[in-house]
């Protein structure tokens, strides 16, 4: 493992981001120590899964800077891997499991190069580490929403990344699959990886994570779970306060398209 | 001319040309179709071979400038094709604009596109038509294909497009497979989209232009998408589908031609006065789209076919056992005339007699001499099982998932002949063993049937 060149996993400095011409993050500015699980929260909208891809460089932030380990996400691409959501997928693709997982190899591969055998037996052993083993020859479409959920996760484990970004891993799973999942993202903390979780869940935040993420569109707080998961920080961020800024916000959007709905 | 057989069209110095060249074009066609087919763009190779008809007109208008005689087919077919690309990929580019800039929907701006600029090259035409009245013919064979016309040139440049296209595909195929299943995570990959996105939509464009030579422009779009649609019902992994569609491809691409000439051959010599003669570009479509259609009714797994050939099936099982469970409850020892029990089964009386008589050869029932018919030792097992499995899914129902009592019949009506042993054996042990059903109607109990 390399040695990592700066102590933050991720520094984000006033990272805004916009649709056309809506906002949808604003002016955000964090820093991420490296070993915790960070659960992103805040309600519907508020930019959590947009967040993580500006952060992968997956839509173009309208201002701001993102680094890992005080590197530009350029020169860090291995080492930073992605679980999109599951929805965002067709599953009827015809892969099998093992296929799908492989995808993870295809970045460190690099153009022209085909998987060897070396990367199918990484392939097998992470589908073990995610007990998914009796359903690597499975086409994708006959898993249910965990199993998955699972696979997903094996793929990003593939990419063998110190920093994971993971959208709603918990969304739509059974219990013995999220069992599973926390697991790993312990082992994984605990390995000295530091992963990112849109979570939706308010009850187990407390359990999950060592940070927490709160945002709406704004960053309301970020930090220890212990210190920023408290009602006055989840108030700012689903309680009413914020009505008024989303009613002007959008009063702006027609403004500034010419449309009004 | 005689029959020919299937060796000749590779030799013979008249179909060798064609025949090739068909099938190669076909090739690449069919595997370019794989990809926009998962991609969900099936249209987008309609709206390019459209696009290209004005390429098409506006690269031999050139020809005619530049004095290119109808003789010099090379240089013809270079021209023609350059304009195709160039105006394909115009066309691509504003589907595109339209959408990102204008908020134009995309199946909006396929269409206007596709109209667009064959509304552009049908009136060049006419200009054509004119002005270069001897390469009007050339720009004609476009539109409807005309592949009896090609020449060992047209194998050569076709095939290596077609070589080309293979080529690419095999070897970033890793990079295609992931960017068509998800975009996102493949740029998070730190693979570059937009320069295989580009390769991509170019090999569309060139699989698309060399085919509208022998298809034409309105036909084109489904030598893309027929062979693609045909393999995935095949198979659940990529590169066979790749693989299948190629050979389908391969197949239509040949057969076309053959039934084009054969058909016509016999339609010459038994029919003279009719003068019928079969075009090759629409036999080929024609065979494209009979491969797709027969793949669609009849694939092993996933065909309409097999598939109403299973829902007949549990039909035929549900009813059967609902005949057994009707004199069962009755009673075990009763039998029933065969109006008695039509009374209780949703379904033809013919059928029913149908049903009968096979459950007799299964040993299930027996008929007595008055016509009626008794359950035999092994069938009331068997009918007090399903009754089991009934009352057991309804107490299922109503303690653990609360539904009222009153609703739970229909359900069960339907769960009796889809619980397995296995199940049956769970739902026992999770509801102890239940003597009642909700409706305070006896459970025959497992042993009845066991002993």
């Amino acid at each position: 493992m390399t040695i990592p060149l700066n102590d933050s996993a991720l520094t984000v400095n006033q990272l805004s981001v916009n649709y056309g011409k809506t906002p949808v993050l604003w002016d955000i500015s964090l820093e991420i120590p490296q070993g915790v699980l960070v659960g992103i929260i805040g309600p519907n909208g508020a930019g959590k899964s947009t967040f993580i891809k500006a952060a992968l460089g997956l839509i173009q932030p309208l201002s701001g800077k993102v680094e890992f380990f005080g590197e530009s996400l350029k020169k860090m691409r291995q080492r930073v891997a992605y679980v999109p959501q599951r929805e965002s997928v067709d599953w009827e693709f015809p892969v099998t499991v093992r296929d799908l997982v492989m995808m993870g190899r295809y970045g460190r591969l690099g153009l022209w190069h085909r998987p060897r055998r070396a990367d199918w037996v990484a392939v097998d052993h992470y589908l073990e580490i995610v007990g998914m083993t009796a359903y690597g020859g499975r086409q994708i479409n006959q898993l249910s929403g965990g199993q998955q959920q699972r696979i997903f996760i094996a793929r990003a484990l593939l990419q063998e990344a110190d920093i994971y970004f993971m959208d709603e891993p918990f969304a739509g799973i059974d219990i013995g699959s999220e069992t599973v999942i926390i697991r790993l993202l312990k082992e994984l903390r605990n390995k000295g990886k530091t992963v990112f979780v849109v979570h939706h869940d308010l009850n187990t935040v407390e359990q999950y994570f060592d940070w927490t993420m709160v945002l709406n569109m704004r960053l309301v707080a970020c930090g220890l779970v212990k210190d920023v998961f408290n009602p006055q920080n989840l108030v700012k961020a689903y309680g009413k306060s914020y009505a008024l800024f989303d009613e002007a916000l959008k009063r702006s959007q027609q403004k500034n398209t010419g449309v009004i709905p | 001319m005689q029959i020919q057989s299937l060796f000749s069209f590779f030799v013979d110095p008249v179909l060798r040309a064609p025949t090739v060249g068909c099938m190669l074009m076909c090739l690449g066609a069919s595997l370019v179709g794989v990809i926009v087919f998962l991609r969900r763009q099936s249209l987008i190779g309609e709206v390019l071979s459209h696009a290209a008809y004005p390429g098409v007109i506006l690269g031999t208008l050139f020809a005619g400038i530049f004095f290119v005689q109808t003789f010099e087919e090379l240089k013809l077919a270079l021209f023609a094709l350059t304009g195709a690309f160039i105006t394909s990929l115009l066309g691509l580019w504003l589907i595109h604009f339209m959408e990102e800039y204008c908020k134009v929907p995309s199946d909006a701006a396929l269409c206007f596109v596709l109209s667009t600029f064959f509304g552009i090259g049908l009136t060049i035409a006419s200009e054509v038509q004119f002005s270069f009245t001897s390469l009007y013919k050339q720009v004609l064979t476009y539109l409807y294909g005309q592949a009896a016309t090609m020449t060992d040139i047209h194998i050569a440049i076709y095939g290596i497009l077609a070589l080309g296209i293979s080529l690419l595909i095999i070897l970033l195929y890793k990079e295609i497979q992931v960017i068509t299943f998800d975009k996102q995570y493949a740029k998070s990959l730190g693979i570059n989209i937009k320069t295989i996105n580009i390769l991509i939509f170019m090999l569309v464009t060139l699989s698309v232009i060399i085919g509208i030579r022998s298809v034409g422009v309105v036909l084109m779009s489904a030598m893309l998408i027929a062979p693609a649609a045909a393999a995935r019902q095949f198979t659940h992994r990529l590169p066979v589908m790749f693989l299948l569609a190629g050979l389908f491809g391969l197949g239509s691409g040949f057969f076309g031609i053959y039934f084009s000439v054969i058909l016509t051959d016999y339609f010459s010599t038994y029919f003279p006065s009719a003068r019928l003669i079969l075009p090759t570009g629409p036999m080929i479509v024609l065979v494209a789209s009979f491969i797709c259609i027969g793949s669609l009714l009849f694939a092993p797994e996933r065909g309409l076919v097999i598939r109403f050939m299973r829902i007949a099936a549990f039909r035929y099982r549900c009813i059967g056992e609902n005949v057994l469970k009707a004199i069962w409850r009755v009673g075990p020892d009763t039998s029933l005339h065969l109006n008695q029990l039509a009374n209780y089964q949703a379904c033809s009386k013919k059928y029913l007699c149908f049903i009968l008589w096979r459950l007799c050869n299964r040993g299930w029932i027996q008929r007595d001499d008055a016509g009626k018919y008794l359950l035999t030792c092994d069938g009331r097992y068997k009918a007090a099982r399903i009754v089991r499995l009934h009352r057991l899914w309804e107490v299922y129902l109503v303690d653990y998932l609360g539904i009222g009592a009153e609703r739970v019949h229909k359900n069960a009506e339907e769960m009796e002949h889809i619980l397995t042993p296995e199940l049956e054996r769970e739902l026992t042990f999770l509801l102890n063993d239940p003597k009642e059903d909700p409706h305070h109607q006896p459970i025959p109990p497992r042993e009845e049937f066991n002993v």
